[in-house]
């Protein structure tokens, strides 16, 4: 099992801890509900040191991640990121990702912790034929997510004021704590919030300085429990439950993020486009539970007493004070905004209704 | 006299204890706080009957869902209604408050002879 640089910080708050994708990761340090409020009203840290960077440089950089992803990677100027899906040839999501241009042939792609080693694969198989230097730095780097309303107020007291903070979506070189790192405006929450990517080596005294330096601002921990309900309320989807080697962006409901004037070649490029004109057969949904029970992963959905699809993730939402969910369904007229079906916990048909994504609005604009 | 007095437990955390012509069945301080925040609970209908070992209820913490076993066989003569109105009882009080079912039972003495007594079942857990 794989342990962060943070690992000793996470026991001394007394965590518990999980096996996340072979990495041993604090789950919860108190209560996952006060975890989550305290990161929707004030703020929260998340060590995410276990997700992946790579570096992707030399003068073939762009046309080489122009053929992976669905999205336009050529609008990027410097210092700005997109979101993309990594995509097979079928159209299949091998990952998502974001990749951020530090400058010209020079790229920071930040991927999910259960990824890394099938992605690093993929891009040195795609890369024959391309100048490019591909280097897989995750071991030596770590990431620290700083998320919610004060987030802002937290990085500008560690040396980084309101008007020198990057925007959304873009990144940065700063000193942080006087420690020179990538200070990003990104997040997994739907919060305003930065991502700091430093030398393992500094992150337990910038961890420790963050959590001391946060106090006034209500600062806590927060773990892999929150991280899920979080991300869930904004209806940002988690590789492996929503999206799968057996989904495309389409499906996903990732129209928004796919490039529909991309002229480039990329893998997937005929599906994505077939399915952008013709539709698909399954498609992504949001819903509430109406009576207080809890949907889960892979429980089946049912309308008129015939399945018609499957929960992808499902949980609570405190902020709305119901549980909610996500799922892959038959796309077909009757399911839309307002329908009502069935979701099968253990045995038993409980109602469910299709809702508007995202369930909380995101306040991560800024 | 100390609610934990004469409670016996199960190696899958459940609780049992006589109460007068009954006995009451719960989930341990210790099962609780490994599960976290509890959000829902599912409990039998009055009148039901389970062997030991049988799932009889559902506890689910942010998580994940929990089934939850009888430590004894026998037949449910009352739920505890309170806590599948407000389920974080359970987190405040699971020994007390946050019962799940009352029992009644002729198999008791057959069925707990695998049961320990609360302090050795926590020496055992922890």
């Amino acid at each position: 099992m794989k342990r962060t640089p943070l690992f000793v910080e996470h026991k001394n708050s007394n965590a518990k801890i999980v096996d996340f994708a072979g990495w041993e990761m604090p789950v919860s340090y108190e209560s996952i509900i006060d975890e989550h409020n305290c990161v929707r009203n004030n703020i929260g840290l998340f060590d995410v040191s276990h997700m992946g960077e790579v570096f992707v440089s030399g003068k073939d950089s762009l046309k080489f991640l122009n053929k992976l992803v669905p999205q336009q990677v050529s609008k990027l100027v410097d210092s700005k990121a997109v979101y993309c899906q990594l995509l097979k040839e079928n159209g299949c999501i091998i990952d998502d990702l974001i990749i951020y241009k530090l400058k010209d042939n020079d790229y920071l792609i930040i991927l999910n912790a259960s990824r890394v080693d099938v992605d690093y694969d993929w891009f040195v198989q795609q890369s024959a034929g391309y100048d490019v230097k591909i280097e897989n730095k995750s071991d030596e780097l770590a990431l620290i997510a700083v998320q919610g309303p004060k987030a802002k107020l937290l990085i500008e007291k560690a040396g980084l004021s309101l008007d020198n903070q990057p925007a959304f979506f873009s990144i940065k070189k700063a000193s942080i704590f006087q420690t020179e790192m990538y200070v990003s405006r990104t997040g997994y929450t739907g919060e305003d919030g930065f991502e700091l990517l430093m030398k393992n080596e500094e992150a337990s005294k910038i961890w420790n300085l963050l959590l001391e330096q946060g106090k006034e601002f209500g600062v806590k921990p927060i773990g892999l429990g929150a991280r899920d309900t979080l991300r869930l309320e904004a209806a940002l989807p988690l590789y492996g439950n929503d999206l799968t080697l057996d989904t495309t962006p389409i499906e996903a409901g990732l129209s928004w993020s796919v490039s529909k004037t991309k002229e480039e070649d990329y893998n997937g490029k005929r599906v994505i486009q077939e399915q952008l004109a013709n539709g698909t057969d399954k498609k992504l949904i949001g819903f509430k539970l109406l009576d207080k029970s809890i949907a889960r992963h892979e429980y089946e959905i049912y309308m008129n007493n015939e399945q018609v699809g499957i929960v992808t993730s499902g949980g609570v939402s405190p902020v709305l004070g119901c549980n909610i969910g996500l799922a892959y369904v038959k796309n077909i007229k009757d399911i839309c905004i307002g329908a009502v079906l069935q979701v099968k916990i253990r045995e038993r048909l409980h109602d469910i209704e299709v809702v508007k994504l995202p369930f909380v609005k995101k306040n991560n604009k800024v | 006299m100390s609610i934990t007095e004469g409670m016996l437990c199960s190696k899958t955390h459940e609780y049992l204890y006589e109460s007068g012509d009954n006995y009451t069945i719960g989930l341990t301080d210790y099962a609780v706080e490994q599960l976290g925040d509890i959000v829902f609970v599912e409990l039998p209908e009055v009148g039901s009957e389970f062997v030991k070992n049988e799932v009889f209820a559902t506890v689910e913490s942010v998580k994940a869902a929990s089934e939850i076993y009888m430590p004894v066989g026998g037949k449910v003569v009352e739920i505890n209604e309170a806590i599948v109105d407000t389920p974080e009882l359970l987190n405040e009080s699971p020994l007390e408050k946050a019962w799940l079912i009352k029992i009644e039972t002729s198999t008791v003495s057959a069925d707990s002879l695998d049961l320990l007594e609360y302090e050795d079942y926590k020496d055992e857990v922890q």
